[in-house]
């Protein structure tokens, strides 16, 4: 075995006389809230494109307000606005194709 | 090349915590102890190796398999992290953090191999800071010449070189350790 060979070999061993290092309980907290806290941000940052593919640059209300306004506005129209009566009248139908006239072409004509 | 932990990493960056929780466990106490053999202080390593989990969390949705072993990627954040802390170092502060790289009591039946251990430690924090991350890596954490230099962003030939100059520092300062 070269000079080498036991170089390595004994510093290796001079290594493994370090104190082995303890992860602390405290260390394992911070990971994870930071891993919490970019979890949280990517998603409201996933809400924040949505937000901004409706309305770009308006605080999150808005658009939320605006919906909800058009769809209230809309179900009370549904609801408190009548038919018309002449609109209920006129909705027979006749059909516009009479259905015995004779074809227009023969089958077999060119045979 | 199956890369165990891509589908852990996967996981994570779509925000599951089990998988982030897996992650730590099986990397957190190797990177700790990569970066208290590196930094001196047990403090300044806790908050190299959260910087490198945090830079992990926020890459993890967009980890692509097949380009880099996880692991070497992990490794490489936590190295950049540690140089990054030591480079903000006051030089004197460098040497408080070899004075104190043992806080723990010490009882009598254990003081010589504390006392050595402490000799040790000063020894690889006197090394220059590329020379102890290839000693640690390899002979400490003992990974291949190949994925230490990939860890270091070296070739393997520098990485030998790196080797060489800091077994032969650490000779000549613990010389007499290996003639007890």
């Amino acid at each position: 075995m070269g000079n080498t060979d036991q170089d390595k070999m004994w510093l290796k061993s001079a290594l493994e006389t370090l104190p082995t290092v303890p992860v602390p309980a405290g260390l394992e907290r911070r990971i994870l809230a930071d891993f919490d806290a970019q979890a949280a941000r990517r998603r409201a940052s996933l809400l924040g494109q949505l937000r901004d593919a409706v309305w770009p640059g308006a605080p999150a209300w808005r658009p939320a307000f605006v919906f909800g306004a058009a769809l209230a506005i809309g179900l009370m129209a549904g609801v408190l606005i009548p038919l018309e009566d002449g609109v209920a009248e006129g909705t027979e139908q006749t059909a516009a194709v009479s259905l015995d006239a004779p074809p227009t072409f023969e089958i077999g004509e060119n045979s | 090349m199956i890369d165990p932990d891509t589908d852990l990493v996967q996981r994570a960056g779509q925000g599951d915590r089990a998988a982030a929780q897996a992650l730590m466990a099986r990397h957190l106490p190797k990177m700790l102890t990569l970066a208290r053999r590196m930094m001196g202080s047990q403090a300044e390593a806790e908050d190299a190796v959260q910087d490198a989990f945090l830079k992990l969390w926020t890459h993890a949705a967009r980890w692509q398999p097949g380009k880099a072993k996880f692991e070497t990627w992990l490794y490489r954040v936590t190295m950049n992290k540690c140089y990054d802390r030591l480079r903000k170092r006051a030089p004197a502060s460098l040497d408080e953090a070899v004075e104190v790289a043992d806080p723990a009591p010490r009882a009598d039946s254990v003081l010589e191999k504390a006392g050595l251990a402490e000799e040790i430690e000063a020894a690889l924090q006197a090394l220059p800071e590329r020379q102890r991350a290839a000693i640690v890596l390899c002979h400490h954490q003992e990974m291949g010449n190949i994925e230490a230099a990939e860890v270091l962003g070296i070739s393997v030939e520098a990485l030998e070189s790196l080797l060489a100059r800091g077994r032969r520092t650490l000779r000549a300062r613990l010389g007499h350790l290996k003639e007890e």
